[in-house]
């Protein structure tokens, strides 16, 4: 019996096409951006600096268990607040506040390591972690809430959530979290809560147990889209919340459900970043995780699987980015511009399609149109 | 669709083209030196951008290969951007700023035959050679990390010379100073000191002490906006005042500027900002100032010269490391009476006689409950 890949095959062009030729075209404007600005860099017009530079990020990402590591352990919080994302997408919603959320469940499992910093590994990490998670869950909770009974919209109430989150941490390791002494603010050290090493231990690539969390999480975020009722109903009330109430489905429980998860996975993020990379947190803690994860979600189509390589992809870019630094000379806001282009070229979809000849996706760009359309159009109230 | 496929096709072969004809890169023998900014830009008119200078002038000086920048966009790259200065095999590495310490301390204790200067730090160890956030220091850092150096400042000295100017020029008897943060020890420093200075000319004086930000962020290093917007409610608070000076970074370029709108007086901090920051040279009657990128070069040529003392290397007034800087076109302000207040204090200090600030163990300020 001979198995037609034919229509698999066509699907998953239809999927990936739009997101690679988005890419594509982000590094030949990225290209170009250098060439032009190459005599700042090196002090002459200097045609081979993107070659070096993609070189130097290559290397640095992919080309040695080293680089390698660092790509994954970059990648871990990308993908995990991806999905916090991208759950939101499923359900309709765009979930901005996975930066508020990451930064929640990171200052909970600062503190909870902290204060347990002297009790066994298993303890610490288990419960530390697990603080994080709770944290991040409840500042998901909250926009979910509000938009489920009064209708405020999510966009705006994560967004400023964020800035909430900022100023809470900011008070928390300033005043209560401040480890003591003359040193500038910062929380103690997490000690015994923070994830052991497996791999390249003592080489500063370490790989911590924390990156092996994506193994269960994404197939686990797989299964509640695809596999469960739960995930049929969130999917549903993102196609049509009308519909999905005529079914008899419930669409404040589904909203705040999806945000509450949302929170979960990007307070799980947080917590790994403190407890496996870090090991405690200042005042201020500087990280654009929860804003990337929105090009991650955007470029894996929503799906948990796209955003697996999405946010490897990403991850790539930032553990090239020191010895892009290093050896191009170029400075790491190449990075940000790179995947700023990717964003633009996303959302700005009729380029790719006319100049790679796309044909109109046959799969649903759901969460683009979630993204388009989500702020300023229908009731708001689900 | 052909010939756009050909056309795509076309540009990625003249980009290998190009880039195959690219001149090879010919090794300079010498320190490879390398420097980790703090989380920002390396133009900051700040601590990365003046290490940076230093760390320029540090290799000319040495004859060695202009340094290689790594610029952190967020606080988990300063430890990669390390790292992968160590994989390169630097032989000197620069880390800007008080955040960078932990990383700094991590790799100096990995990586013993490279040299480490963390500018604005200060190696605290406990007696296994870990670091001690709690600030024990009960381990001796110079001894257990041999090859790293923290660059530190006395800034109550400039801070107390510039009190000095500011209660001698005022006619309200009423001035302030706006810090961007009290989490960092340098501010309070130079706040208190100016607090102290100004006292000592006239014990009356009112001196506002306040800060914008609870935690070295943003918005209390690197927000003029915000800085211009603070100092207006300030000033409107306290019409009185008559003499501003910023502790607070590009966010205490927003607060000169305000003191210009103003028409009052503006004292600067960490460079000379008559020069620095041209748009507002002329309100800014002083600037309180360390050293930063000469003490940044100075280290480097220590570790050519193979001078380097590790450690911490707290810096002041008796090596003129921390001081005033010229007064420019203000100097008619300035009566030969002051002037002989800020030389007697400038000899006092040096002398030991005269403390800024009261000082605890790590030469920086009590602050007061």
């Amino acid at each position: 019996m001979r198995i037609d890949l034919r229509v698999p095959l066509a699907r998953a062009r239809g999927l990936i096409a739009l997101p690679a030729g988005a890419i594509l075209l982000a590094f030949i404007v990225g290209a170009v951006v250098m060439l032009v600005s190459s005599p700042l860099v090196t002090g002459h017009f200097d045609p081979s600096l993107p070659l070096r530079t993609y070189a130097a990020i290559v290397e640095g990402s992919l080309l040695s268990v080293n680089a390698l590591v660092d790509t994954v352990v970059a990648a871990t919080p990308l993908i995990l607040v991806g999905l916090a994302v991208g759950l939101g997408f499923k359900a309709g919603l765009f979930n901005i506040g996975g930066q508020g959320q990451f930064l929640m469940g990171a200052v909970a499992s600062a503190a909870a390591g902290a204060a347990l910093a002297h009790e066994s590994p298993i303890v610490a990490i288990t419960l530390s972690v697990v603080a994080g998670v709770v944290a991040g869950a409840a500042y998901g909770f909250i926009p979910g809430l509000l938009k489920a009974y009064t209708g405020a919209h999510e966009v705006v109430t994560t967004i400023m959530l964020n800035y909430v989150g900022i100023q809470v941490i900011s008070y928390l390791i300033t005043g209560p979290l401040r480890a003591q002494g003359a040193s500038f603010a910062r929380s103690p050290d997490v000690q015994n809560a923070e994830l052991p090493a497996f791999l390249n231990v003592g080489t500063g690539h370490e790989a911590h147990i924390g990156i092996l969390v994506i193994l269960v999480v994404v197939p686990a975020i797989s299964w509640l889209l695809y596999r469960s009722t739960t995930g049929f109903e969130i999917r549903t009330v993102g196609a049509n919340p009308d519909a999905a109430r005529y079914a008899g489905m419930q669409p404040r429980r589904l909203v705040i459900l999806s945000l509450t998860v949302g929170g979960m996975l990007a307070g799980l993020a947080g917590a790994i970043e403190i407890l496996g990379v870090s090991g405690y947190m200042p005042a201020a803690y500087a990280t654009n995780v929860g804003f990337d994860a929105i090009t991650v979600a955007l470029l894996g189509r929503a799906t948990p699987g796209g955003i697996f390589f999405s946010g490897l992809l990403l991850g790539a870019l930032r553990a090239g980015a020191p010895l892009m630094q290093v050896k191009a000379g170029v400075p790491v806001q190449m990075i940000d511009l790179l995947q700023g282009i990717i964003l633009f070229f996303l959302t700005a979809d009729v380029i790719v399609r006319y100049v790679f000849r796309v044909k109109a996706a046959r799969a649903k760009l759901d969460e683009l149109q979630t993204v388009t359309r989500s702020y300023g159009s229908g009731t708001g109230k689900p | 669709m052909r010939s756009r496929s050909i056309a795509l096709v076309g540009l990625a072969v003249v980009a290998i083209i190009a880039s195959a004809c690219s001149s090879a890169a010919t090794p300079v023998p010498g320190l490879k030196i390398g420097l980790v900014t703090d989380v920002g830009t390396l133009n900051d008119k700040n601590f990365n951008q003046y290490s940076w200078e230093g760390a320029q002038a540090g290799a000319t000086a040495i004859g060695a290969q202009a340094p290689q920048s790594a610029v952190s966009s967020v606080s988990a790259d300063i430890a990669k951007n390390i790292q992968s200065f160590v994989d390169q095999k630097y032989d000197v590495i620069v880390t800007v700023g008080f955040a960078a310490g932990s990383d700094t301390i991590k790799a100096a204790k990995a990586n013993k035959g490279i040299k480490f200067i963390g500018v604005d730090q200060s190696p605290c160890l406990d007696a296994a050679g870990v670091e001690d956030p709690t600030f024990g220091c009960k381990g001796d850092a110079a001894a257990l990390l041999p090859n790293l150096v923290g660059i530190q400042w006395k800034e109550q000295q400039p801070g107390y010379l510039a009190g000095i100017v500011a209660a001698s020029i005022s006619k309200s008897g009423h001035i302030a100073a706006i810090g961007g943060t009290a989490a960092v020890p340098a501010v309070p420093n130079y706040m208190l000191g100016y607090a102290n200075g100004a006292k000592s000319v006239k014990s009356t004086i009112k001196v506002e002490l306040q800060y914008i930000s609870a935690a070295p962020d943003k918005a209390a290093f690197a927000d003029p906006a915000g800085g211009t917007a603070f100092a207006k409610q300030l000033l409107a608070k306290f019409t009185d005042v008559d003499v501003l000076f910023q502790v607070a970074g590009l966010t205490g370029n927003g607060v000169l500027q305000a003191a210009c709108d103003a028409k009052i007086y503006g004292i600067g901090v960490d460079v000379d900002q008559f020069l620095s920051t041209p748009d507002t040279a002329k309100c800014t009657v002083v600037s309180a100032e360390k050293k930063l990128s000469k003490n940044v070069s100075d280290q480097i040529q220590k570790v050519k010269a193979g001078t380097f003392k590790a450690g911490t290397a707290k810096l002041d007034i008796g090596s003129n490391d921390v001081g005033l800087s010229p007064f420019h076109d203000s100097a008619s302000l300035i009566t030969p009476a002051t002037q002989k207040l800020i030389d007697d204090a400038v000899a006092a200090m040096k002398a030991g006689t005269l403390k800024a600030c009261d000082e605890n163990a790590f030469g920086g300020c009590n602050i007061p409950k």
